[in-house]
């Protein structure tokens, strides 16, 4: 038997049409039917949204940082199988290593000291406690990445003489400074732990990045550090290599420091040397379990939700046990009987897909609102969540219908 | 002569119930001419049912031949069971068997969404059959708004859209009152006169007894094979064995 695209086609929209009037006449049942369905979804498109937000802001701030920078440390910063101990015992990395750094790193574009602490800024009636505070080069903007709003960076010059000047993060400058124009507050004096200092300049605004304010810092002469706030404590040598060359630099300084500090061949690093695409990866592994956590609720409530959808079509196929009969009695096909049910079935569960989609992407975006996270509405979140309830809804309604295809006619008919 | 449109040739249906064997229908041989009113009367348990389903093609039997318009039907797969039921056959159920949630007009379409006919053909035909019937102005009423006998209207413009080779009628005034049922009665006679061949099965000899030919069953064998008015009057009523 040819199969005619009008029969197919009508066959189709009758099942469309049953399906609907089904849903009509059982609308508070539908409703619950469909609402595991509707939680899972909410639930995976709304961490789905998050996410995705998260990844646009995240790319967006990674290149600010200073992406083709290694950072030398007496720390590991992340993801090191060395004890806290052993790395507690290892040399502090000062002056020695940055002579070394600066003198013999050819592969280096640019080589910045810094050494930090949290300090206290006041200027006139307002005081910051716990401002990140850096002693480093002119270099460090070229390493850290950033850009200057008003007046200038610190200056070799700064650094030769020591002097006592200071650049402002954004938000650091606001608060000292209310109300005053970006371009007035170089010039104006700033007391850092009670040493004077005269703000220089300005960093332009770079927003947060995995709950760091990158705004709310200072920056001063590695030397006037050194010599007003300086502790002994060990430094962090920023050095940026030319696009292309990080690989290569990080062993060009594996072996300046190994040389300088004089460690035996088989013997370990007694330093780091560290990358900003650690915190990338520390960022994927956090975002993959947020995925996995996703995932796992989702599939829990989908497979719940499942079950009610193929719970509710087998009583739907007992009740229309008679209906079935007849359709087949007037030449349906057992194919026509079983497309009936899975129409029905995947409707139900595409429209909990649906109200889950824009419930998930309502509370993502409300989240978003009311905290520092961000939520993306990606096409392919809407995608999934309409495909994955409506592939339930197929999944879970197979049973049902193929029961309802197989049914015997005449049984069907005689049915009560 | 032509071939017959029906021919049963020692059609017998055997089931098993809980171990025993059931002989519901053993061995039932007739013809059915194009144009004839046949009645199949019996008492239940006699195995007009069970002929019923098997004449309908909604049951294959255990032994024996069922040809329907040259077809025979017990080589049949399942799709080409349903699309010769969709073609052959009007079935005219004692309970309508109508969906309730459709109109009168979407009910008679039904068979003619199973053939695959784009929706304006479906269309026509099916407000030509409620036509037929005399429920011209009843097509977008829903079945809860319609008397029986017009409901019963509704079932047999439903059998007759698919101008099919015979209609097929289960009781088919069972659950209407008398007079309605006289109404039905008379479309039938309407329907015979014009020429459709009627398949009526019933256990009323008063209702067989209005057919020109009555075929009798017991314990699922061919009892007699006569003119209805025969029926009537040997047994007045009753059944004579």
């Amino acid at each position: 038997m040819s199969l005619r695209p009008a029969r197919l086609l009508g066959e189709a929209g009758e099942g469309l049409r049953i399906a609907l009037a089904s849903l009509a006449a059982h609308r508070l049942r539908s409703f619950l039917t469909t609402l595991g369905i509707v939680i899972g979804v909410t639930t995976v498109i709304a961490i789905v949204a998050i996410v995705d937000g998260l990844d646009a802001s995240f790319a967006a701030q990674i290149g600010n940082l200073g992406a083709h920078t290694l950072y030398v440390d007496k720390w590991q910063w992340l993801g090191t199988n060395e004890s806290w101990w052993e790395m507690r015992n290892r040399p502090d990395v000062g002056a020695r290593e940055l002579a070394a750094v600066e003198r013999e790193a050819t592969l280096a574009r640019a080589v910045s000291p810094s050494v930090g602490m949290r300090a206290t800024l006041s200027a006139g009636d307002v005081t910051l406690t716990r401002i990140r505070t850096t002693g480093t080069n002119e270099a460090n903007l070229l390493t850290g990445g950033g850009t200057i709003a008003a007046g200038r960076y610190l200056t070799a010059t700064d650094l030769e003489l020591a002097r006592s000047s200071a650049v402002l993060g954004a938000e650091v400058a606001d608060r000292l400074f209310p109300g005053v124009a970006l371009d007035a507050v170089p010039g104006r004096r700033v007391a850092i732990d009670g040493h004077p200092f005269t703000v220089v300049g300005v960093l332009a605004r770079r927003g947060r990045m995995l709950g760091m304010d990158l705004d709310s810092n200072a920056a001063i002469p590695f030397t006037t550090f050194l010599r007003d706030l300086g502790k002994r404590r060990s430094i962090v040598i920023a050095v940026s290599a030319a696009p292309g060359e990080l690989e290569r630099l990080e062993d060009q300084l594996v072996g300046i420091l190994r040389r300088v500090r004089h460690v035996p061949p088989g013997r370990k690093d007694d330093f780091s040397i560290n990358r900003q695409d650690q915190f990338l990866r520390l960022y994927g592994q956090l975002t993959g379990a947020l995925y996995g956590v996703a995932i796992g609720v989702g599939f829990i409530t989908l497979l719940v939700g499942g079950i009610g959808i193929m719970n509710i079509m087998l009583v739907s196929v007992t009740e229309r046990t008679r209906e079935i009969g007849l359709r087949r009695a007037l030449g349906a096909r057992r194919r026509t009987i079983l497309l009936q049910f899975l129409v029905e079935s995947s409707l139900v569960a595409a429209l909990g897909g649906g109200l889950g989609t824009a419930l998930g992407l309502g509370a993502a975006l409300l989240l978003a609102q009311v905290t520092p996270l961000a939520a993306a509405a990606t096409g392919g979140a809407v995608a999934l969540g309409l495909g994955f309830s409506a592939a339930v809804g197929l999944l879970f309604g197979s049973w049902p219908a193929w029961r309802a295809a197989h049914l015997d006619p005449v049984e069907a008919l005689r049915h009560e | 002569m032509t071939a017959p449109l029906i021919t049963a040739d020692r059609l017998t249906r055997h089931y098993v119930v809980g171990g025993e064997l059931v002989r519901a229908l053993d061995g039932v041989s007739f013809d059915v001419r194009e144009g004839e009113w046949v009645a199949i009367v019996g008492q239940s348990g006699s195995g007009k049912s069970t002929l019923m389903n098997l004449l309908g093609c909604l049951d294959t039997p255990t032994a024996g031949r069922y040809v329907l318009a040259g077809t025979d039907v017990g080589t049949l797969a399942d799709d080409a069971l349903a699309d010769l039921r969709n073609r052959e056959i009007g079935f005219v159920f004692q309970t309508f068997q109508l969906l309730a949630r459709a109109t009168a007009l979407a009910n008679v379409e039904l068979p003619l969404v199973y053939r695959g006919l784009p929706r304006r053909e479906r269309r026509e035909r099916a407000e030509a059959a409620l036509r037929s019937v005399g429920l011209a102005n009843r097509m977008h009423h829903r079945p809860n708004e319609l008397s029986g006998g017009q409901r019963q209207r509704v079932a047999i413009a439903r059998a007759l859209v698919g101008e099919p080779s015979i209609l097929l009628a289960d009781e088919p005034t069972g659950n209407l009152d008398s007079q309605t049922g006289e109404e039905i009665v008379r479309l039938f006679a309407d329907l015979h006169a014009r020429g459709h061949t009627l398949i009526l099965v019933t256990h009323e000899p008063r209702l067989a007894a209005r057919c020109p030919r009555a075929i009798r069953l017991m314990d699922g064998r061919v009892l007699g094979d006569g003119p209805g008015g025969e029926l009537a009057s040997a047994g007045g009523g009753r059944v004579p064995a």
